[in-house]
């Protein structure tokens, strides 16, 4: 709140001390009237949900596939090392390193977007979810195995994965970040709609104050759905204390 | 309380040998026989590092033997089952479920059916006066309690032997006491097989009707002591002490190796 307050005074300053071309940097009040315009035609919410969609079904795919791929290779050492070399490899190169590529397999449409969206959600999920096997103490293990859980299966479901669950989902929401992140730089580079594609065009068409409305709603909706997570992983917070 | 199932076991010749990291094999535990009763109390003692939880985990099916065998009523064992159930000393309880539903855990396993598994459950907590307890979470309890939870939900799956590896070792004196006075009821009344390693003397010899002395690394079995003292046993009476002098006795010895190896080997790694 503080923050906001602090922000919207220095940029009133800024706008009457060395008083900018309205298309560089719009008075606050200016910004206001846009986002209120983007706000009553609905268009903000076209834009920020086409995002959003985005984001969830790839941050989905990859749970889908990162959280069962990172409880097998926290447990099982020789799949790690069969599994490690690739991560290795893929992790140090940037989600949107992949969007060139993205553009040249799935054109512009939905799919090249949901793509370098699972190329950013994939890391965090999967490293936190092995990390998460991994810390499991032994004795955990032990005491599942003499209560009944004598085959894999019944082991994974009712000891491991729980156990590692906390990290799990420290994994998805930062792999949340990530993707939000990556989501509107693929919209910068080739897009439609989406809150990236709000700001590109805001920018193309000189409108510093649509670009502005666009970064707003980025910023806010990435604070609520941190909050949201955080919630989250204080109610899976077991074994962390 | 029903007085339920109870198995012998028989350790044939059991032994164990590590590979370190370097290629080095390490002998933790010399071939060791023994037979313990269906229904028996046994408590091994002996010098840390001896082996004795090496011994203790080959039982519950933890580790293959590197020689030898355990067999429960003849059976082989192979690996952990429900039938033979474990009480750690870091409690090893599931912080994700509440204190019933720990209890519970076995009793899924096995396949009772919901409600059943609740009455069985709460049976088991009033065993060991937690009752009030059942739908706290697990963090909210003392190490004493965590215990006493762990012995309930080691004993409301009504396995034949319970293997119990120093449970007692994390806590304060007087709730260690009180928690040994509650464990030797439970047992006088559902009379499983107990196998139970500790350190402590004085508690071997307040639990145990036999008490098997491990000498130090590799361990085996140094002597076996019979106490045939009636419970509740007095640790302040003259057969108590003269027992736990023996036990100090044959244990000292081995300290006095134990140190020596140690000292071998650090003089061993000074000279690398």
């Amino acid at each position: 709140m503080w923050a906001a307050v602090a922000i919207l005074i220095a940029w009133q300053l800024v706008i009457t001390l060395f008083r900018p071309h309205v298309s560089l940097l719009p008075p606050p009040q200016l910004a206001a009237r846009e986002f209120w315009t983007l706000f009553a035609s609905g268009e903000l919410f076209v834009h920020a949900g086409t995002s959003l969609a985005r984001v969830l079904s790839a941050w989905c795919i990859t749970g889908a596939v990162a959280i069962p791929l990172g409880l097998a290779m926290g447990w099982s050492r020789r799949f790690e090392k069969i599994v490690d070399p690739f991560v290795e490899l893929f992790r140090p190169i940037s989600p949107l390193a992949w969007i060139p590529l993205a553009i040249l397999w799935f054109g512009i449409g939905e799919a090249g977007k949901v793509f370098v969206v699972c190329v950013a959600t994939l890391f965090p999920t999967l490293l936190s979810t092995i990390a998460g096997v991994k810390r499991i103490d032994p004795v955990l293990i032990h005491a599942g195995q003499v209560l009944g859980c004598t085959d894999r299966g019944s082991l994974f479901l009712k000891v491991i994965f729980p156990a590692a669950l906390p990290s799990i989902v420290v994994g998805l929401r930062i792999s949340f970040g990530t993707g939000w992140a990556a989501i509107i730089a693929a919209e910068l580079v080739a897009a439609r709609s989406g809150l990236g594609y709000l700001i590109a065009n805001g920018m193309e068409i000189l409108r510093a104050d649509k670009v502005l409305v666009g970064m707003a709603m980025i910023g806010v909706l990435g604070v609520c759905f941190d909050a949201f997570f955080r919630y989250l992983s204080r109610r899976f917070a077991w074994g962390t204390t | 309380m029903n007085a339920s199932k109870s198995k012998p076991i028989s350790i044939r010749g059991i032994a164990k040998t590590y590979q370190t990291q370097s290629g080095e094999s390490v002998e933790a535990l010399k071939p060791t026989a023994l037979e313990i009763g269906a229904g028996e109390f046994v408590v091994i003692v002996g010098p840390s590092g001896c082996g004795k939880s090496t011994l203790l985990n080959m039982l519950a099916g933890f580790g293959e033997p590197s020689a030898g065998e355990a067999r429960v009523s003849d059976v082989r064992v192979t690996g952990p089952d429900i039938d033979r159930g474990m009480v750690f000393q870091s409690y090893a309880l599931f912080p994700w479920r509440d204190v019933i539903g720990n209890v519970e855990f076995g009793l899924e396993q096995k396949g009772i059916p919901k409600c059943e598994r609740r009455e069985i459950a709460l049976k088991y907590l009033h065993m060991v006066g937690l009752q009030d307890f059942a739908n706290k979470e697990v963090d909210e309890l003392s190490g004493g309690m965590k215990q006493r939870v762990a012995i309930a939900r080691a004993f409301a799956t009504e396995p034949s032997i319970i293997f119990m590896d120093e449970p007692f070792g994390a806590l304060d004196a007087l709730t260690r006491r009180f928690l040994q006075r509650e464990l030797l009821h439970i047992w006088q009344q559902h009379r499983k097989t107990i196998v139970f390693v500790t350190h402590s003397v004085p508690e071997a010899i307040y639990l145990g009707d036999r008490i098997v002395v491990l000498t130090a690394r590799p361990g085996q079995i140094k002597t076996i002591i019979n106490v045939d003292l009636p419970h509740p046993r007095d640790a302040t009476s003259d057969t108590f002490r003269d027992i736990e002098r023996a036990i100090y006795a044959q244990l000292d010895a081995e300290l006095v190796k134990s140190f020596a190896l140690e000292g071998r080997e650090t003089a061993v790694a000074a000279a690398d």
